[in-house]
């Protein structure tokens, strides 16, 4: 059995809703065209719940909504861009303002398409999806909380839109874990604090290690379901926090550095809070992810040396 | 019911919508006028097998009236059925009142909420493959407005129903030829608009929409299609008024207390030459 690090995001997410599939008959999972590995057998094992719908993504979401009024619990899969885009007013209507489960899972977080430009970068989903009242976000770290998060997924009662991102991930969560609080202290909160999401929380991670070996001890949060944000973190980083730095690979509005500014401009507060993450700009620049983070200070090395000019002020 | 009383029925709706919009001074008269006649046939002449007295049963027939704003039609249907209370009836435009100008699911008997175009052919055809994997025997109607059909997803459920083969979806296009500033003659996308629709693998016929025996007729080829199947409805916007028949202004506009008595005055000689 592969251990959870070696496992890709994708399969640990797809693996778990294919037993929840073979346990359940009225799960159905619409396709925009898109692939991954582990669909395969889903696709093999159920061919009458699995349906490419096509590049089409309004009818995709349509045929969504109508299924899951008639009681079907629907999976709708896509590139986020167009996933969440493409489509967003029968998302807003027909999903939404009907109140109905219907779960999107959204590929190619941040600029894990760097190559296809901006059609493709995944960098303005949350904030689109935010705009939806009805709408639960996730965005997950690693293998261990897309298999729990697919979990959660399947018994959820309202609209849920699910961030996933592609390749392997060091371990932050176990798939048996509850995740229900939405949030992850993996290093204790100090007066200085990590707060991320989703692909960053390993840079997170590596950054507050090179901090630490430069004796600048800070918190690191990985914040897993960014709508509703869990007030109880909020109270918490309140109690804790001098400065925190969110870390995320989205745009500047509407991710999760406007999420926690948005929180706490609601309580009384003197925290410092810096926001890290992609400009708001649509980028024709072509390159690997790694190109694009350290082009706009998203690498580790870049934050880190952020960081510390921000923390020697 | 006899067609007659279908007649009968049709003229009872458009004058509870006329009495309606003057009341409150809001609706859509136009593009109401031009469907109620396919809604009664809908609702009174057997074709939807809804039990309006428990209109969440499971296993009923599921309707969308994706041009939401031809509401005032169904509130007054439902008025009729004894879904809603003269009360109820009364708080359509009335602020923070429950019956609004277009539909929601909050409102008894509506079964999607609508107000935008191009939608609910798409959730049908969920609607429908939902029944196909549970094998029952429901159906699913969608009655659009002709100028939705520019919307192009209304042209991506075409496509997946037929290749779906959703036999169980029955939709109906109000071809009244006026869209809110314009008319929508017979180019560009309404051009050989039923062979269109039968290139795409659906049956497709066209009817006149205010003719009952058309109506039902093609409601029956309908349900007995082996595919997907569109009825296009030629209509007249503002039919039963002349003053408004095919007058764009009478998408939305409210009559005036003279323009309201002219009107008056035609839907009593309609009702009375029905009563004889």
């Amino acid at each position: 059995m592969l251990k959870l690090a070696e496992l890709d995001i994708r399969d640990a997410f797809f693996d778990e809703i294919y037993r929840i599939a073979a346990a359940d008959k009225n799960v159905v999972f619409l396709t925009g065209d898109m692939d991954a590995f582990s669909l395969r057998k889903f696709k093999q094992d159920f061919p009458s719940r699995f349906i490419n719908t096509g590049v089409a993504e309004q009818n995709m979401i349509c045929v969504a909504s109508g299924l899951a009024a008639c009681g079907k619990k629907v999976f709708v899969y896509g590139i986020n861009t167009f996933v969440s885009m493409r489509c967003f007013e029968q998302i807003k209507i027909n999903i939404c303002s009907m109140n109905l489960p219907v779960v999107i899972i959204g590929a190619g977080a941040g600029f894990s398409f760097g190559f296809d430009g901006p059609t493709h970068h995944g960098t303005q989903d949350v904030a689109v999806m935010r705009a939806l009242p009805e709408m639960e976000i996730w965005n997950l770290a690693d293998a261990g909380i897309a298999a729990a998060c697919a979990k959660l997924a399947a018994k959820t009662t309202h609209p849920m839109y699910i961030r996933l991102d592609k390749g392997k991930f060091p371990d932050f969560y176990q798939p048996e874990e509850n995740i229900s609080a939405g949030f992850k202290l993996l290093k204790p909160l100090q007066k200085i604090n990590l707060v991320s999401t989703g692909f960053m929380t390993q840079q997170a991670m590596q950054t507050a290690q090179a901090l630490e070996l430069q004796s600048v001890s800070v918190g690191v949060v990985d914040v897993s379901r960014l709508k509703p944000l869990n007030q109880d973190l909020i109270k918490q980083l309140i109690a804790s926090s001098h400065k925190i730095f969110t870390l995320e690979e989205h745009c500047l509005t509407g991710g999760l550095g406007s999420i926690l500014n948005d929180a706490l401009a609601s309580h009384k507060n003197s925290i410092t809070l810096e926001r890290l993450a992609i400009p708001d700009l649509q980028f024709l620049a072509y390159g690997s992810r790694e190109w694009f983070h350290q082009s706009n200070g998203l690498d580790v090395q870049s934050i880190t040396n952020r960081i510390q000019k921000l923390i020697s002020r | 019911m006899q067609i007659k009383q279908l007649q009968q029925k049709a003229a009872w709706v458009r004058r509870q919508v006329l009495e309606a919009i003057a009341a409150k001074g809001k609706g859509h008269i136009g593009g109401t006028y031009s469907c109620t006649d396919v809604l009664v046939a809908l609702y009174y002449a057997g074709i939807l097998r809804i039990d309006l007295k428990n209109p969440r049963q499971p296993d009923r027939d599921r309707f969308i009236l994706s041009k939401g704003h031809a509401c005032l039609a169904l509130y007054s249907i439902y008025l009729d059925q004894g879904i809603f209370t003269p009360e109820k009836f009364a708080e359509y435009g009335v602020d923070g009142g429950s019956l609004g100008g277009q539909l929601d699911i909050h409102i008894p008997g509506a079964e999607y909420n609508t107000g935008s175009l191009g939608h609910a052919l798409g959730i049908g055809c969920g609607m429908a493959l939902a029944a196909k994997m549970d094998e029952k025997k429901y159906k699913t109607y969608i009655l659009m407005g002709d100028a939705e059909c520019l919307e192009w997803s209304v042209w991506e459920s075409v496509m997946f129903a037929s290749e779906h083969g959703l036999n169980n979806l029955i939709g109906i296009v109000d071809r009244n030829r006026l869209s809110v500033t314009d008319v929508l003659d017979d180019e560009h996308v309404f051009r050989n608009f039923k062979e269109k629709l039968q290139m795409f693998g659906w049956n497709a016929q066209v009817i006149n929409g205010h003719s009952f025996e058309e109506i039902l007729s093609a409601f029956e080829a309908a349900k007995n299609s082996d595919k997907p199947f569109m009825l296009l409805a030629n209509t007249i916007k503002g039919k039963g008024i002349s003053f408004m028949e095919n007058g764009i202004k009478w998408h939305h506009s409210v009559p005036t207390p003279a323009e309201l008595d002219k009107a008056r005055a035609e839907l009593k000689k309609n009702e009375d030459a029905l009563s004889c």
